[in-house]
Protein backbone atom coordinates (compact mmCIF):
# COMPACT_ATOMS: atom_id res chain seq x y z
CA UNK A 1 0.00 0.00 0.00
CA UNK A 2 1.16 3.50 -0.78
CA UNK A 3 -0.34 6.50 0.91
CA UNK A 4 0.27 10.19 1.38
CA UNK A 5 -1.44 12.87 3.44
CA UNK A 6 -1.73 15.93 1.19
CA UNK A 7 -3.13 19.46 1.64
CA UNK A 8 -1.74 19.63 5.16
CA UNK A 9 -2.39 21.23 7.57
CA UNK A 10 -5.72 22.96 6.87
CA UNK A 11 -7.29 20.39 4.55
CA UNK A 12 -5.35 17.21 5.31
CA UNK A 13 -6.64 14.43 3.09
CA UNK A 14 -5.47 10.84 2.77
CA UNK A 15 -4.57 9.66 -0.74
CA UNK A 16 -4.06 5.89 -0.88
CA UNK A 17 -3.26 3.29 -3.44
CA UNK A 18 -4.34 -0.20 -2.41
CA UNK A 19 -2.56 -3.18 -3.94
CA UNK A 20 -4.59 -6.23 -4.97
CA UNK A 21 -5.87 -8.04 -1.89
CA UNK A 22 -5.36 -5.06 0.46
CA UNK A 23 -8.12 -3.36 2.38
CA UNK A 24 -8.75 -0.31 4.56
CA UNK A 25 -11.53 0.44 7.02
CA UNK A 26 -12.79 4.00 7.35
CA UNK A 27 -15.43 5.96 9.19
CA UNK A 28 -18.83 6.10 7.47
CA UNK A 29 -18.94 8.99 5.02
CA UNK A 30 -15.16 9.47 4.88
CA UNK A 31 -14.74 8.42 1.24
CA UNK A 32 -14.29 11.38 -1.12
CA UNK A 33 -13.54 9.44 -4.30
CA UNK A 34 -12.18 6.11 -5.49
CA UNK A 35 -11.51 3.90 -8.45
CA UNK A 36 -14.68 2.39 -9.92
CA UNK A 37 -13.39 -1.13 -9.31
CA UNK A 38 -12.99 -0.65 -5.54
CA UNK A 39 -15.35 -2.76 -3.43
CA UNK A 40 -17.06 -1.13 -0.45
CA UNK A 41 -18.73 -3.12 2.30
CA UNK A 42 -20.54 -1.53 5.24
CA UNK A 43 -20.34 -3.13 8.68
CA UNK A 44 -21.22 -2.29 12.24
CA UNK A 45 -18.13 -0.84 13.83
CA UNK A 46 -16.80 -3.42 16.27
CA UNK A 47 -19.94 -5.56 16.22
CA UNK A 48 -23.60 -4.77 16.63
CA UNK A 49 -23.90 -3.94 20.32
CA UNK A 50 -20.68 -1.91 20.69
CA UNK A 51 -21.66 -0.06 17.54
CA UNK A 52 -25.01 0.88 19.05
CA UNK A 53 -23.34 2.04 22.23
CA UNK A 54 -20.87 4.08 20.28
CA UNK A 55 -23.47 5.86 18.21
CA UNK A 56 -25.89 6.75 20.93
CA UNK A 57 -23.42 7.45 23.66
CA UNK A 58 -20.04 8.00 22.09
CA UNK A 59 -20.87 10.32 19.24
CA UNK A 60 -19.15 8.10 16.67
CA UNK A 61 -20.90 6.66 13.69
CA UNK A 62 -22.57 3.29 13.98
CA UNK A 63 -21.00 2.06 10.80
CA UNK A 64 -17.65 1.73 9.18
CA UNK A 65 -16.89 1.02 5.54
CA UNK A 66 -14.27 -1.45 4.43
CA UNK A 67 -12.71 -0.76 1.05
CA UNK A 68 -11.02 -3.71 -0.58
CA UNK A 69 -9.15 -4.19 -3.79
CA UNK A 70 -10.32 -7.42 -5.35
CA UNK A 71 -8.98 -6.57 -8.78
CA UNK A 72 -5.56 -7.39 -10.20
CA UNK A 73 -4.19 -3.84 -10.37
CA UNK A 74 -3.53 -1.08 -7.80
CA UNK A 75 -6.61 1.06 -7.06
CA UNK A 76 -6.82 4.66 -5.83
CA UNK A 77 -8.85 5.78 -2.82
CA UNK A 78 -9.24 9.23 -1.25
CA UNK A 79 -10.32 9.48 2.40
CA UNK A 80 -11.11 12.73 4.21
CA UNK A 81 -12.86 14.06 7.31
CA UNK A 82 -15.85 16.34 7.87
CA UNK A 83 -13.94 19.10 9.64
CA UNK A 84 -11.17 21.22 8.22
CA UNK A 85 -7.86 20.46 9.85
CA UNK A 86 -4.89 18.22 10.17
CA UNK A 87 -4.58 14.46 10.16
CA UNK A 88 -2.19 12.17 12.04
CA UNK A 89 -0.90 8.79 10.99
CA UNK A 90 0.14 6.51 13.80
CA UNK A 91 1.82 3.11 13.63
CA UNK A 92 0.57 1.18 16.65
CA UNK A 93 2.70 -1.75 17.82
CA UNK A 94 1.14 -4.96 19.11
CA UNK A 95 -0.61 -4.24 22.39
CA UNK A 96 -0.14 -0.48 22.04
CA UNK A 97 -3.37 1.48 22.16
CA UNK A 98 -4.83 4.96 21.99
CA UNK A 99 -8.14 6.45 23.11
CA UNK A 100 -9.92 8.73 20.64
CA UNK A 101 -12.41 11.45 21.39
CA UNK A 102 -15.74 11.35 19.50
CA UNK A 103 -15.34 12.33 15.86
CA UNK A 104 -11.56 11.93 15.71
CA UNK A 105 -11.41 8.48 14.12
CA UNK A 106 -10.86 8.41 10.35
CA UNK A 107 -9.45 5.07 9.21
CA UNK A 108 -7.32 2.07 10.11
CA UNK A 109 -5.72 -0.96 8.56
CA UNK A 110 -3.81 -4.04 9.59
CA UNK A 111 -4.69 -5.85 12.80
CA UNK A 112 -6.14 -2.79 14.52
CA UNK A 113 -9.21 -3.41 16.69
CA UNK A 114 -11.77 -0.85 17.90
CA UNK A 115 -13.38 -1.17 21.30
CA UNK A 116 -15.86 0.89 23.21
CA UNK A 117 -15.05 1.44 26.84
CA UNK A 118 -16.88 2.93 29.74
CA UNK A 119 -15.61 6.46 30.30
CA UNK A 120 -17.70 7.31 33.32
CA UNK A 121 -20.28 9.88 34.31
CA UNK A 122 -17.64 12.51 34.86
CA UNK A 123 -16.72 12.33 31.22
CA UNK A 124 -20.38 12.53 30.20
CA UNK A 125 -20.97 15.46 32.49
CA UNK A 126 -18.27 17.43 30.71
CA UNK A 127 -19.86 16.71 27.35
CA UNK A 128 -17.40 14.05 26.28
CA UNK A 129 -19.74 11.08 26.25
CA UNK A 130 -20.22 8.08 28.49
CA UNK A 131 -18.06 5.82 26.41
CA UNK A 132 -14.68 6.19 24.82
CA UNK A 133 -13.24 4.65 21.71
CA UNK A 134 -10.09 2.59 22.26
CA UNK A 135 -7.96 1.63 19.28
CA UNK A 136 -5.50 -1.23 19.75
CA UNK A 137 -2.55 -2.25 17.57
CA UNK A 138 -0.81 -3.71 15.70
CA UNK A 139 -1.55 -1.65 12.63
CA UNK A 140 -1.94 1.76 11.14
CA UNK A 141 -4.36 4.37 12.48
CA UNK A 142 -5.43 7.69 10.96
CA UNK A 143 -7.24 10.29 12.99
CA UNK A 144 -8.06 13.93 12.47
CA UNK A 145 -8.99 17.15 14.19
CA UNK A 146 -10.40 20.63 13.71
CA UNK A 147 -7.35 22.86 13.23
CA UNK A 148 -3.76 21.80 13.81
CA UNK A 149 -2.68 18.87 15.96
CA UNK A 150 -0.04 19.10 18.67
CA UNK A 151 1.48 16.03 20.27
CA UNK A 152 2.61 16.31 23.85
CA UNK A 153 4.16 13.90 26.33
CA UNK A 154 2.60 13.95 29.77
CA UNK A 155 4.54 13.10 32.87
CA UNK A 156 2.78 13.60 36.12
CA UNK A 157 0.05 16.18 35.90
CA UNK A 158 -1.26 18.12 32.92
CA UNK A 159 -4.41 20.17 32.40
CA UNK A 160 -6.26 20.22 29.07
CA UNK A 161 -9.39 22.02 27.94
CA UNK A 162 -11.96 19.29 27.23
CA UNK A 163 -12.90 20.63 23.78
CA UNK A 164 -9.32 20.52 22.54
CA UNK A 165 -8.38 16.97 23.46
CA UNK A 166 -8.33 14.65 20.43
CA UNK A 167 -6.57 11.50 21.60
CA UNK A 168 -4.64 10.19 24.60
CA UNK A 169 -2.84 7.12 25.90
CA UNK A 170 -5.20 4.88 27.88
CA UNK A 171 -2.67 4.78 30.76
CA UNK A 172 -3.52 8.40 31.51
CA UNK A 173 -6.15 8.95 34.14
CA UNK A 174 -8.70 11.64 33.37
CA UNK A 175 -10.24 13.82 35.98
CA UNK A 176 -12.83 16.39 35.02
CA UNK A 177 -12.79 19.43 37.25
CA UNK A 178 -13.61 23.11 37.31
CA UNK A 179 -10.81 25.23 35.93
CA UNK A 180 -10.65 27.36 39.05
CA UNK A 181 -13.11 28.28 41.75
CA UNK A 182 -16.79 28.13 40.86
CA UNK A 183 -17.03 31.82 40.03
CA UNK A 184 -13.66 31.96 38.33
CA UNK A 185 -14.50 29.00 36.12
CA UNK A 186 -17.60 30.71 34.82
CA UNK A 187 -16.13 34.15 34.33
CA UNK A 188 -12.87 33.00 32.74
CA UNK A 189 -14.79 31.08 30.09
CA UNK A 190 -12.74 27.96 30.64
CA UNK A 191 -15.52 26.00 32.32
CA UNK A 192 -14.49 22.41 32.81
CA UNK A 193 -10.96 21.25 32.30
CA UNK A 194 -9.45 17.85 32.18
CA UNK A 195 -6.65 16.91 34.55
CA UNK A 196 -4.60 14.10 33.01
CA UNK A 197 -2.40 12.14 35.41
CA UNK A 198 0.19 9.50 34.66
CA UNK A 199 2.60 8.85 31.84
CA UNK A 200 1.64 8.90 28.20
CA UNK A 201 0.90 10.97 25.12
CA UNK A 202 -1.88 13.41 24.36
CA UNK A 203 -2.92 14.99 21.07
CA UNK A 204 -4.50 18.44 21.09
CA UNK A 205 -6.42 20.27 18.39
CA UNK A 206 -5.74 23.98 17.95
CA UNK A 207 -9.44 24.87 17.52
CA UNK A 208 -12.67 23.36 18.81
CA UNK A 209 -16.02 22.90 17.09
CA UNK A 210 -17.65 23.93 20.36
CA UNK A 211 -15.81 27.25 20.18
CA UNK A 212 -17.03 27.87 16.62
CA UNK A 213 -20.58 26.98 17.61
CA UNK A 214 -20.46 29.35 20.57
CA UNK A 215 -19.19 32.11 18.30
CA UNK A 216 -21.95 31.57 15.73
CA UNK A 217 -24.89 30.96 18.03
CA UNK A 218 -25.54 34.52 19.25
CA UNK A 219 -25.08 35.81 15.68
CA UNK A 220 -27.84 33.68 14.20
CA UNK A 221 -31.15 35.41 13.65
CA UNK A 222 -34.23 33.51 14.64
CA UNK B 1 -5.35 40.43 -18.79
CA UNK B 2 -3.12 38.80 -16.23
CA UNK B 3 -4.16 36.55 -13.40
CA UNK B 4 -2.49 35.89 -10.10
CA UNK B 5 -3.93 33.57 -7.47
CA UNK B 6 -2.89 34.70 -4.01
CA UNK B 7 -3.09 33.07 -0.58
CA UNK B 8 -3.29 29.54 -1.84
CA UNK B 9 -4.28 26.98 -0.84
CA UNK B 10 -6.54 27.70 2.12
CA UNK B 11 -7.82 31.22 1.49
CA UNK B 12 -7.30 31.73 -2.22
CA UNK B 13 -8.06 35.11 -3.79
CA UNK B 14 -7.93 35.86 -7.51
CA UNK B 15 -6.11 39.06 -8.43
CA UNK B 16 -7.03 40.01 -11.99
CA UNK B 17 -4.98 42.70 -13.71
CA UNK B 18 -7.22 43.96 -16.50
CA UNK B 19 -6.02 45.83 -19.57
CA UNK B 20 -8.05 48.79 -20.86
CA UNK B 21 -11.41 47.82 -22.41
CA UNK B 22 -11.54 44.39 -20.89
CA UNK B 23 -14.43 42.62 -19.24
CA UNK B 24 -14.78 39.93 -16.58
CA UNK B 25 -17.85 38.07 -15.35
CA UNK B 26 -18.14 36.78 -11.81
CA UNK B 27 -20.57 35.23 -9.40
CA UNK B 28 -22.54 38.04 -7.73
CA UNK B 29 -20.97 38.89 -4.38
CA UNK B 30 -17.51 37.61 -5.29
CA UNK B 31 -15.85 41.03 -5.68
CA UNK B 32 -13.81 42.05 -2.65
CA UNK B 33 -11.95 45.03 -4.11
CA UNK B 34 -11.34 46.83 -7.40
CA UNK B 35 -9.89 49.99 -8.93
CA UNK B 36 -12.11 53.05 -8.57
CA UNK B 37 -12.86 53.46 -12.25
CA UNK B 38 -14.07 49.90 -12.87
CA UNK B 39 -17.67 49.85 -14.07
CA UNK B 40 -19.63 47.15 -12.29
CA UNK B 41 -23.01 46.07 -13.52
CA UNK B 42 -25.16 43.01 -13.43
CA UNK B 43 -26.34 40.99 -16.32
CA UNK B 44 -28.80 38.38 -17.43
CA UNK B 45 -26.48 37.01 -20.00
CA UNK B 46 -27.67 36.69 -23.58
CA UNK B 47 -27.08 33.68 -25.75
CA UNK B 48 -27.11 30.19 -24.36
CA UNK B 49 -28.63 30.24 -20.91
CA UNK B 50 -29.10 33.99 -21.11
CA UNK B 51 -32.27 36.07 -20.76
CA UNK B 52 -34.88 35.78 -18.05
CA UNK B 53 -35.35 32.02 -18.38
CA UNK B 54 -31.62 31.41 -18.28
CA UNK B 55 -31.38 33.58 -15.19
CA UNK B 56 -34.25 31.75 -13.52
CA UNK B 57 -32.54 28.47 -14.30
CA UNK B 58 -29.37 29.76 -12.72
CA UNK B 59 -31.34 30.76 -9.64
CA UNK B 60 -32.71 27.22 -9.42
CA UNK B 61 -29.17 25.97 -9.68
CA UNK B 62 -28.23 27.72 -6.48
CA UNK B 63 -26.31 30.27 -8.50
CA UNK B 64 -27.23 33.90 -8.28
CA UNK B 65 -29.73 35.06 -10.84
CA UNK B 66 -27.38 37.81 -11.89
CA UNK B 67 -23.78 37.65 -12.84
CA UNK B 68 -21.65 40.67 -12.09
CA UNK B 69 -19.80 42.21 -15.02
CA UNK B 70 -16.69 44.27 -14.48
CA UNK B 71 -15.39 46.58 -17.24
CA UNK B 72 -12.02 48.24 -17.01
CA UNK B 73 -12.98 51.14 -19.33
CA UNK B 74 -10.22 53.40 -20.62
CA UNK B 75 -7.45 52.42 -18.22
CA UNK B 76 -5.87 49.29 -16.80
CA UNK B 77 -7.55 48.07 -13.61
CA UNK B 78 -7.18 45.68 -10.71
CA UNK B 79 -9.93 43.37 -9.58
CA UNK B 80 -9.93 41.00 -6.61
CA UNK B 81 -12.40 38.12 -6.45
CA UNK B 82 -12.91 35.61 -3.65
CA UNK B 83 -15.24 32.68 -2.97
CA UNK B 84 -17.20 32.44 0.29
CA UNK B 85 -15.78 29.25 1.77
CA UNK B 86 -12.19 28.57 2.75
CA UNK B 87 -10.42 26.83 -0.06
CA UNK B 88 -8.60 26.96 -3.35
CA UNK B 89 -9.17 28.53 -6.77
CA UNK B 90 -8.31 26.76 -10.01
CA UNK B 91 -7.98 28.56 -13.35
CA UNK B 92 -9.20 26.39 -16.23
CA UNK B 93 -8.64 27.19 -19.92
CA UNK B 94 -11.71 26.03 -21.86
CA UNK B 95 -11.17 23.58 -24.67
CA UNK B 96 -13.75 22.70 -27.35
CA UNK B 97 -14.72 19.75 -25.13
CA UNK B 98 -16.39 22.02 -22.57
CA UNK B 99 -16.60 21.75 -18.81
CA UNK B 100 -19.36 20.91 -16.37
CA UNK B 101 -19.08 22.74 -13.03
CA UNK B 102 -21.03 22.03 -9.87
CA UNK B 103 -23.22 25.10 -9.25
CA UNK B 104 -21.33 26.31 -6.17
CA UNK B 105 -17.98 25.75 -7.87
CA UNK B 106 -18.23 28.65 -10.31
CA UNK B 107 -16.37 31.85 -9.41
CA UNK B 108 -15.67 33.84 -12.57
CA UNK B 109 -15.06 33.70 -16.30
CA UNK B 110 -13.89 35.83 -19.20
CA UNK B 111 -16.45 37.09 -21.77
CA UNK B 112 -16.91 34.51 -24.53
CA UNK B 113 -17.59 31.83 -21.96
CA UNK B 114 -21.19 30.61 -21.97
CA UNK B 115 -22.86 29.44 -18.77
CA UNK B 116 -25.98 27.37 -18.85
CA UNK B 117 -27.80 25.01 -16.50
CA UNK B 118 -27.01 21.55 -17.78
CA UNK B 119 -29.38 18.68 -18.41
CA UNK B 120 -27.53 16.77 -15.75
CA UNK B 121 -29.28 19.03 -13.26
CA UNK B 122 -32.47 17.04 -13.66
CA UNK B 123 -30.83 13.73 -13.04
CA UNK B 124 -28.89 14.99 -10.06
CA UNK B 125 -32.04 16.33 -8.49
CA UNK B 126 -32.85 12.83 -7.30
CA UNK B 127 -29.52 12.30 -5.61
CA UNK B 128 -30.80 14.03 -2.48
CA UNK B 129 -27.88 16.45 -2.48
CA UNK B 130 -29.69 18.80 -4.86
CA UNK B 131 -26.63 19.52 -6.91
CA UNK B 132 -27.04 21.22 -10.20
CA UNK B 133 -24.57 21.54 -12.97
CA UNK B 134 -23.46 24.51 -14.97
CA UNK B 135 -22.68 23.64 -18.52
CA UNK B 136 -19.74 25.77 -19.52
CA UNK B 137 -18.67 26.15 -23.11
CA UNK B 138 -17.12 28.68 -25.46
CA UNK B 139 -13.71 30.17 -25.41
CA UNK B 140 -11.74 31.61 -22.50
CA UNK B 141 -10.81 31.20 -18.88
CA UNK B 142 -13.00 29.91 -16.05
CA UNK B 143 -12.12 30.22 -12.37
CA UNK B 144 -13.52 27.45 -10.23
CA UNK B 145 -13.39 27.32 -6.44
CA UNK B 146 -13.47 24.54 -3.88
CA UNK B 147 -14.07 23.91 -0.20
CA UNK B 148 -10.64 22.62 0.80
CA UNK B 149 -7.98 21.70 -1.72
CA UNK B 150 -8.62 20.74 -5.34
CA UNK B 151 -7.22 17.53 -6.76
CA UNK B 152 -7.25 16.45 -10.35
CA UNK B 153 -8.09 12.91 -11.40
CA UNK B 154 -7.30 11.61 -14.88
CA UNK B 155 -10.22 9.31 -15.37
CA UNK B 156 -9.65 6.42 -17.72
CA UNK B 157 -12.31 3.80 -17.22
CA UNK B 158 -14.52 4.13 -14.17
CA UNK B 159 -14.15 6.41 -11.16
CA UNK B 160 -16.46 7.02 -8.20
CA UNK B 161 -16.89 10.34 -6.36
CA UNK B 162 -19.07 11.24 -3.39
CA UNK B 163 -21.63 13.85 -4.52
CA UNK B 164 -20.29 16.46 -2.08
CA UNK B 165 -16.77 16.28 -3.47
CA UNK B 166 -17.28 16.96 -7.18
CA UNK B 167 -16.19 20.38 -8.40
CA UNK B 168 -15.99 20.06 -12.18
CA UNK B 169 -15.38 17.60 -14.99
CA UNK B 170 -14.68 17.66 -18.69
CA UNK B 171 -17.68 16.97 -20.88
CA UNK B 172 -16.25 13.87 -22.49
CA UNK B 173 -16.88 12.12 -19.18
CA UNK B 174 -20.34 10.73 -18.63
CA UNK B 175 -21.73 9.87 -15.23
CA UNK B 176 -24.55 8.01 -13.62
CA UNK B 177 -25.89 8.40 -10.11
CA UNK B 178 -25.24 5.21 -8.22
CA UNK B 179 -24.64 3.63 -4.89
CA UNK B 180 -21.15 3.13 -3.52
CA UNK B 181 -21.48 -0.55 -2.64
CA UNK B 182 -23.30 -3.46 -4.22
CA UNK B 183 -26.01 -3.59 -1.56
CA UNK B 184 -28.62 -0.86 -1.16
CA UNK B 185 -28.76 -1.24 2.62
CA UNK B 186 -24.99 -0.94 2.95
CA UNK B 187 -24.97 2.09 0.69
CA UNK B 188 -27.60 3.76 2.79
CA UNK B 189 -26.13 2.92 6.19
CA UNK B 190 -22.53 3.47 5.14
CA UNK B 191 -23.01 7.23 5.22
CA UNK B 192 -21.75 7.75 1.70
CA UNK B 193 -25.21 8.48 0.34
CA UNK B 194 -25.22 8.45 -3.40
CA UNK B 195 -22.15 8.66 -5.53
CA UNK B 196 -21.38 9.71 -9.06
CA UNK B 197 -19.91 6.97 -11.20
CA UNK B 198 -17.89 8.55 -13.98
CA UNK B 199 -17.06 6.79 -17.20
CA UNK B 200 -14.86 7.63 -20.14
CA UNK B 201 -11.63 9.53 -20.47
CA UNK B 202 -11.09 13.03 -19.21
CA UNK B 203 -10.18 15.23 -16.31
CA UNK B 204 -12.18 15.38 -13.12
CA UNK B 205 -11.67 17.97 -10.37
CA UNK B 206 -12.60 17.09 -6.80
CA UNK B 207 -12.51 19.04 -3.55
CA UNK B 208 -10.90 17.48 -0.48
CA UNK B 209 -13.73 18.57 1.81
CA UNK B 210 -17.49 18.28 1.67
CA UNK B 211 -19.31 21.56 2.51
CA UNK B 212 -22.47 19.62 3.42
CA UNK B 213 -20.64 17.39 5.90
CA UNK B 214 -18.93 20.34 7.58
CA UNK B 215 -22.24 22.20 7.64
CA UNK B 216 -23.94 19.29 9.38
CA UNK B 217 -21.09 18.98 11.89
CA UNK B 218 -21.45 22.61 12.96
CA UNK B 219 -25.13 23.08 12.15
CA UNK B 220 -26.30 20.15 14.26
CA UNK B 221 -25.05 22.02 17.34
CA UNK B 222 -26.70 25.31 16.47
CA UNK B 223 -30.23 26.20 17.57
CA UNK B 224 -32.93 25.46 14.98
CA UNK B 225 -33.89 28.28 12.65
CA UNK B 226 -36.91 30.11 14.03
Amino acid sequence: MRYEIRHKPSFATLFLQLQPGEHLTAEAGAMASMDGAMQMVTAFSGGFFPALLKTFLGGESLFVNTFSNQSDRPLDLVITQACVGDMIRLELKAGESLCLQPGAYIAHMGGVTMNVQWAGFKSWFSGEGLFKLKIQGPGLLFFGAYGGITERRVQGDFIVDTGHLVAYSPQLKMNIQLSGGLLGSITSGEGFVNRMTGQGKIYLQSRSIGGLVNFLRPRLRG
Amino acid sequence: MKLDILKQPDSAVAHIMMDPHEEMNAEAGAMIAMSGHVQASTTLRQGKGGGIMGGLKRMLAGESLFLSVFRSGGAAADLYLAPKLMGDILPYMLTPTGLVVQSTGYLASTPGVDIELGFQGLRSFFSGESIFWLNISGDGLVLINSFGGIYEVDVDGEYVVDTGHVVAFEKNLTFSIGKPSSSWLGSFLGGEGLVLRFQGRGKLYCQTHNPGAFGRLVGSQLPPRG
